[in-house]
């Protein structure tokens, strides 16, 4: 049986630097491929030369044994390789139909037949199992949403080969299944699915094989059914990793935050929780739960509507972050990209943004010297991997520019420090260096609050874990008490039919 | 592989021209200048040079702030309208200082009210200052109850000022030269340089770093506001007159120089020597025109075109970045 799509000792550089050698993935008819690597090790090189957004320097691309070139993303799709890309291409001011629908919007002729498009949108929705308002803009749809509509929009054409990249990282558990759902069914068609993602539970759930790409180079693929985590982690880090979680014990001392009724600006009701010196405390819950509103709120960069915060018993008002980073909280915010870091600029900027003072004289001339040595040893200290210090943090991988936005809070002497999904869309290297670091923090003092969608992350590194529901907390687990089933149970409310949940 | 090193070579080389293009741009147009007329490197045509974009090169400066926060303002001409007749109108009835002072403080008022709606009532820029546009200009005619009023004759030191030279340059243009210097310094080595490019850059990033993002709005716009009144006493001193029609259209001007400077109207991207040497190119633009006796509509569509071509320029730059 011919493969449905192979990629034959593709080689492909920039400016000098190999990012791909030789590299070979073959993908059968109706298979789940997984693909699996370090972040830089170029998983989206490949595919953007499969997707046609990059052109190979070297090397072979077949569809069914048939050779076939890819200049553009045009040719691409017309040979029906369809891509999700983890970054959102949707067009935040048109309706979910014209987003689903975007490459298609000739077909009805120069007129736009609206009926007709919301009828095909609602089908495509419907095939794999959800169901979105196609009327709706896309910018009032949550990231979960988003993503859906980027699965609608590769499926509304006939697809050979899917590709999904780190497709689960915005969705929960519910979302995931109906996921893989969908990909079942594509799998009975015969499409090949190449798979990417940092998830090995997920991988070894809906996977059939796998390939490890580590330094531009591929292993052979394995399948599934005869490999274990460990093997598949020393494929990719080329050495095994026996506790991905530091050992933690922490020495936990007086109060240091207390929020009181804090109602976030789109709830109703109030949240109130403690936090202490040297904790660690996780929020768990579903994607949708208010997690990242309450520290957005606590943060103050939402307005929050009452409630009260005390910081070391001070009663303190965040009208805006400004107030909350003057009394020492930090927040690494959900979404790197667009709140966490400033992409055009250097690493050295982004770091030196929450302590101008401590670098500049008082008429704001800044020390250049001190600046570079200050940026230079939290860069070493976190690891942070670049080309030069004065590369855009844009250049840099998930993990190293997640590290970018810990330096910069690392930068001041936080107290209180809220992660929001602290390794999401981190590769495994550098999320161990991330746990490493908050354990590192706990023990210098400062109360950590990590909200996460990864309920073994949160169990591998909090004291306490509170889980949310509908903005208000649910429950709160001590370390003895941790275990996901409870958790999960108190995400979806523990009485309901799994089945009656909303999407 | 020979063939990729040559690609790599005409890459280096097509990068370069790209990086540069304000600079190269500014040196075709020396070289043309020369070229074609004979009369361009005279002292006295080089100072009438300088002398004539002087106001709008100090404009500049205050203009590649805005929009590097990603704003725009359009009332700049207005402000030069109005403070340059307060100006002259002050003259008349009060000592010349106190006059400047005043001007000074009506471009400085404007410039605040414009900041004030954009960074607290988080009004467009485009629509807050367009409406300042407005107001202002009438502003200036009422005060001058619609005719040029003349500066008065106690107050000659201000136009000797205008005219005249200090070891040779034209009083002005030390003017225009001090703003750019002053603008230089802080974009690259001052906190409020580097809070602005970040703020174009990533507004929101910048908030959640805790900083006051507002009041660095603010202060872009009122600086920019006291620019536009120093720029309209310069020129009421340079021509003895503060008149209510001075300035018109000077704001698509000042934007023009930013964007040959290479700045991205979306923020986050510019310098001030490139917005300098926009401000020289066209001006030299205008000027050669008028050396060769081109008549004006034909200018107008030469600068356009070369407001294209900068602009195609530096697109190509950024997709090759």
């Amino acid at each position: 049986m011919e493969n449905r799509v192979e990629l034959r000792n593709i080689s492909k550089s920039f400016g000098g630097i190999a990012a791909l050698e030789n590299v070979t993935l073959k993908v059968k008819p109706g298979e789940i491929h997984a693909l699996m690597g370090e972040n830089g090790a170029g998983k989206s090189t490949l595919m953007k030369i499969l997707s046609g957004a990059y052109t190979k320097d070297a090397g072979q691309i077949f569809i069914d044994g048939r050779e076939i070139f890819i200049r553009n993303t045009y040719d691409s799709k017309k040979l029906g390789i369809g891509i999700i890309y983890q970054e959102f291409s949707l067009v935040p001011e048109l309706s979910v139909a014209e987003n689903v629908l975007l490459n298609q919007l000739n077909i009805t002729g120069i007129w736009m037949k609206w009926g007709q498009m919301k009828k095909k949108t609602e089908e495509i929705f419907q095939s794999i199992g959800f169901s979105i308002n196609p009327s709706v803009k896309a910018c009032t749809l949550s990231v979960a949403e988003q993503q859906i509509v980027e699965i609608a929009k590769a499926l509304s054409e006939r697809v050979k080969v899917l590709i999904l990249d780190e497709p689960s990282a915005v969705l929960g558990p519910q979302e995931i299944q109906k996921l893989f759902d969908t990909l079942k069914k594509l799998k009975n068609e015969g499409v090949g699915i190449i798979y990417i993602s940092h998830h090995l539970n997920e991988i070894f759930q809906i996977a059939d094989r796998i390939t490890v790409l580590k330094d531009g180079s591929s292993s052979e693929s394995l399948l599934i059914s005869e490999t274990d985590r460990n093997s598949i982690i020393k494929l990719m880090l080329g050495r095994s990793l026996d506790t991905m979680f530091p050992v933690n014990h922490s020495i936990i001392g007086e109060e240091v935050l207390r929020v009181v009724d804090i109602v976030p600006e789109n709830q109703s009701k109030g949240i109130s929780l403690t936090l202490r010196v040297g904790e660690i405390v996780g929020i768990a819950g579903l994607v949708g739960s208010g997690r990242s509103e309450t520290v957005r709120a606590i943060f103050g960069a939402d307005r929050q509507k009452k409630g009260q915060i005390f910081l070391s018993g001070k009663e303190l008002h965040f009208r805006s972050p400004r107030r909350a980073v003057m009394e020492g909280i930090g927040m690494v915010p959900e979404d790197r990209k667009q709140h966490g870091v400033i992409l055009s600029l250097s690493v050295k900027h982004n770091i030196s943004l929450t302590d101008y003072k401590g670098i500049s004289n008082p008429f704001g001339f800044l020390h250049l010297k001190k600046e570079h040595k200050n940026s230079t040893g939290l860069i070493e200290r976190l690891q942070i991997k670049m080309e030069n210090e004065n590369q855009e943090v844009g250049k840099l991988s998930g993990g190293n520019q997640q590290k970018v936005v810990l330096a910069k809070w690392l930068n001041r002497e936080c107290k209180v420090l809220i992660i929001d999904e602290p390794t999401r869309g981190v590769d495994v290297g550098a999320k161990v260096e991330i746990y490493n670091l908050i354990n590192e923090l706990s023990h210098k003092g400062v109360a950590i609050l990590v909200v996460s969608s990864e309920t073994s992350e949160l169990m591998g590194i909090c004291d306490r874990i509170l889980v949310m529901r509908k903005g208000q907390i649910q429950g709160e687990l001590s370390k003895k008490e941790f275990s996901e089933e409870i958790i999960l149970r108190l995400s979806i409310g523990e009485n309901k039919n799994l089945t009656e949940l909303v999407c | 592989m020979k063939s990729i090193k040559m690609s790599m070579n005409f890459k280096r080389y097509l990068q370069f021209v790209v990086k540069y293009n304000t600079v190269l741009i500014f040196l075709i147009m020396l070289l043309v200048s020369a070229i074609v007329s004979d009369v361009f490197f005279t002292s006295s045509n080089l100072f009438n040079l300088i002398r004539q974009v002087t106001p709008v090169g100090i404009i500049s400066m205050g203009m590649l702030l805005v929009i590097l926060t990603g704003g725009i303002d359009l009332s700049v001409g207005s402000v030069v309208a109005m403070s340059g007749v307060l100006c002259a109108l002050f003259t008349q009835t009060m000592p010349l200082p106190l006059a400047i002072t005043a001007a000074l403080a009506s471009g400085l008022l404007v410039g605040s009210l414009s900041g004030y709606l954009v960074s607290i009532h988080k009004m467009a820029p485009f629509i807050a200052t367009l409406a300042l546009m407005s107001i202002v200009r009438g502003i200036g005619f009422i005060a001058s109850k619609g005719a040029p009023i003349l500066v008065a004759e106690e107050a000659s030191a201000l136009t000797d000022f205008g005219s005249g030279n200090t070891m040779g340059i034209p009083n002005p243009a030390l003017i225009l030269f001090l703003v750019f210097a002053i603008t230089s310094v802080i974009l690259r080595y001052n906190v409020f340089g580097r809070i602005v490019i970040a703020i174009g850059s990533n507004e929101e990033a910048v908030r959640l770093s805790g900083i006051k993002v507002s009041v660095f709005k603010f202060c872009v716009y009122a600086i920019t506001g006291s620019l536009s009144a120093v720029a309209g006493i310069i020129t009421t001193a340079r021509t003895a007159v503060g008149s209510p029609v001075m300035g018109v259209g000077m704001e698509l001007d000042v934007i023009a120089t930013v964007v040959i400077g290479g700045a991205s109207l979306s923020g986050g991207k510019g310098s001030a020597i490139n917005t300098l040497l926009g401000v020289l190119i066209l001006g030299m633009i205008g000027n050669i025109m008028n050396l060769l006796i081109i008549p004006s509509y034909l200018q107008q569509i030469i600068k356009g075109l070369i407001i294209i071509a900068a602009v195609l320029l530096q697109r190509f730059q950024t997709k090759n970045n």
